[in-house]
């Protein structure tokens, strides 16, 4: 990975737009959503040996996803989607050609609405009066990675190939991955949702140059 | 005579089973009726294996027309029966009248060989693809075209070739099955027949379309067997005055797993001329110069296919020329 070999390892976080842009900028074209274009797109596009087409193209791809303010959802989708093999168009699902997903910053997801305090995870011991009931942040305080994990989990086909699917997740709270992993990355999947400045992120120019509807008079008083 | 004893040694053998059956205890009626059709059919082998030639409704002179019709080729008759005939077959015959006691002037069949015939077509053929390949593949060097052409004339490539016009069944020959080396000079005798009846635009024609298919779906180092390839790479970049390659990794994948994969890209002045995949680092370099020479020499996969609209020019004086 040319981004790896130079030095920060991604382009910041707060620049989804950016981080999009450099991700399709390395797929390498109009066929973004697969991850060798070259490879996969069939002999016709690039004169290879046999032997060597047919390992790039059966090779298990290691996908980066940053999951910093990104609902959990939209995230679970895109990972599902890499996992189960369906943006490959060798895809069936008997072949286990599923990739390989690193998903970064859980610990920072962004549910919408009032979903911190109202979504409620349950689960049962099996003993009796074992019944428990956790909102959504009781749970990401104890394990800042489950959320996205249980969404993943109950996104995938509900098939024997679901426990294989999520050994090939790899959740981090944070930013820190280990180094073998690191080296494993090909390409980083686009952040699903476009995540909006705030304003201390604004500079005073844009602030001022941003057109106002009305100038209220010096002696305009507010209640 | 052989097609008499071969029912006789069925009848014989459908007995003797029959015998061993009832010694058996088995029901011997029921046995034969209880096989499925393939189980019969393993002592039919023996008469179903046999030579064309020796079994029933065989005419060989209308069998020679019928050949020469459907190629959709004028053959003269003669010449193409004399390529049929194999100088093994002419040495069998002989000995076999030797053995049964004809005195020696009737033992000299008055059959002429097919060497000569096969000599003829074989560097008709040789020299036609050769300039066809020249033609239409400028930048291959002389090694390559030659692999190429190797290839095509092979004994494997031309005995299939052959075995699907059904040259095997009207070549006289010793042995059965027609062994592959005799089929190639059968096959090259038939062209070179084809030469001296219809003159070498026909059998030009011929050649290109029964041998350059062939090639269809082979790659060109899968004919052409190039130990170094990033030597020859080097060498043909020197040749046109551009600088030697710098190997980059382009991407990678799995580093750390049992199966990685590397693309490894080659840079000439910062430009890129070819990417290649592979399962190491050595791996992908080699294959990315493998793709930077199929792409020089222009035997890519997306290249335009073979032109079999019309036949080739200036072949007539070339032939003539190497004919003699």
């Amino acid at each position: 990975m040319a981004a790896a070999a130079n030095g920060p390892r991604r382009p910041p976080l707060h620049r989804p737009s950016q981080g999009s842009a450099s991700a399709s900028r390395r797929c390498g074209g109009p066929g973004a959503a697969l991850p060798l274009p070259s490879a996969a797109a069939g002999a016709a596009m690039a004169s290879y040996t046999k032997a060597a087409q047919q390992w790039a193209t059966f090779a298990r791809a290691w996908y980066l996803l940053d999951a910093k303010m990104q609902p959990p959802g939209k995230i679970a989708a895109a990972t599902v989607m890499r996992l189960e093999g369906r943006h490959k168009p060798i895809y069936h699902a008997l072949s286990d050609c599923g990739d390989h997903v690193v998903i970064i910053n859980t610990r920072h997801i962004a549910f919408s609405g009032n979903k911190w305090e109202q979504k409620v995870y349950s689960s049962h011991t099996g003993y009796p009066g074992g019944f428990k009931q956790v909102t959504a942040t009781q749970l990401h305080l104890k394990d800042p990675t489950a959320i996205v994990k249980l969404t993943v989990y109950r996104m995938l086909p509900k098939n024997l190939q679901r426990r294989t699917m999520m050994q090939r997740l790899h959740l981090f709270p944070d930013d820190v991955i280990p180094e073998d992993i690191q080296n494993n990355l090909l390409q980083e999947i686009p952040q699903p949702r476009v995540v909006p400045r705030r304003l201390d992120e604004y500079t005073p120019e844009e602030i001022a140059a941003f057109p106002k509807v009305w100038i209220p008079p010096k002696d305009f008083r507010r209640r | 005579p052989a097609a008499m004893a071969t029912r006789l040694l069925l009848a014989a053998s459908r007995r003797l089973l029959a015998g061993a059956g009832a010694g058996a205890g088995a029901r011997p009626g029921l046995r034969f009726r209880m096989l499925s059709p393939p189980e019969k059919k393993r002592w039919l082998r023996a008469y179903l294996e046999q030579q064309r030639s020796e079994q029933p409704n065989w005419d060989y002179h209308a069998e020679i027309q019928a050949f020469s019709h459907r190629l959709h080729e004028n053959f003269s008759l003669d010449l193409l029966k004399t390529a049929f005939v194999n100088s093994c077959y002419i040495e069998s015959e002989e000995a076999r009248r030797r053995e049964l006691g004809l005195d020696e002037g009737s033992v000299a069949l008055n059959l002429q060989d097919n060497s000569k015939l096969a000599e003829q077509g074989m560097s008709f053929s040789r020299a036609y693809l050769l300039r066809c390949f020249e033609g239409a593949y400028p930048d291959l060097p002389a090694k390559g075209v030659e692999a190429l052409v190797d290839f095509l004339t092979s004994q494997e490539l031309v005995s299939y070739v052959a075995q699907n016009l059904s040259i095997q069944d009207l070549t006289l020959c010793k042995e059965f099955p027609v062994p592959p080396d005799v089929l190639q000079r059968t096959f090259f005798a038939v062209i070179g027949a084809l030469l001296d009846s219809s003159g070498p635009e026909k059998t030009g024609i011929f050649v290109r379309d029964f041998f350059i298919p062939q090639l269809i779906g082979k790659d060109l180092f899968e004919i052409w067997e190039v130990v170094n390839p990033m030597g020859l790479l080097v060498e043909e970049l020197t040749k046109r005055n551009i600088s030697s390659p710098e190997p980059r990794i382009t991407r990678q994948l799995g580093v750390s797993t049992v199966l990685p994969l590397y693309f490894v890209g080659l840079y000439c002045d910062k430009k890129i001329i070819a990417e290649g995949p592979g399962e190491t680092l050595l791996a992908a370099e080699e294959e990315a110069a493998r793709v930077a020479l199929r792409k020089l020499y222009g035997y890519t996969e997306n290249r335009r296919p073979w032109d079999y609209s019309k036949p080739k020019q200036g072949l007539a004086a070339e032939k003539a020329i190497s004919s003699n």
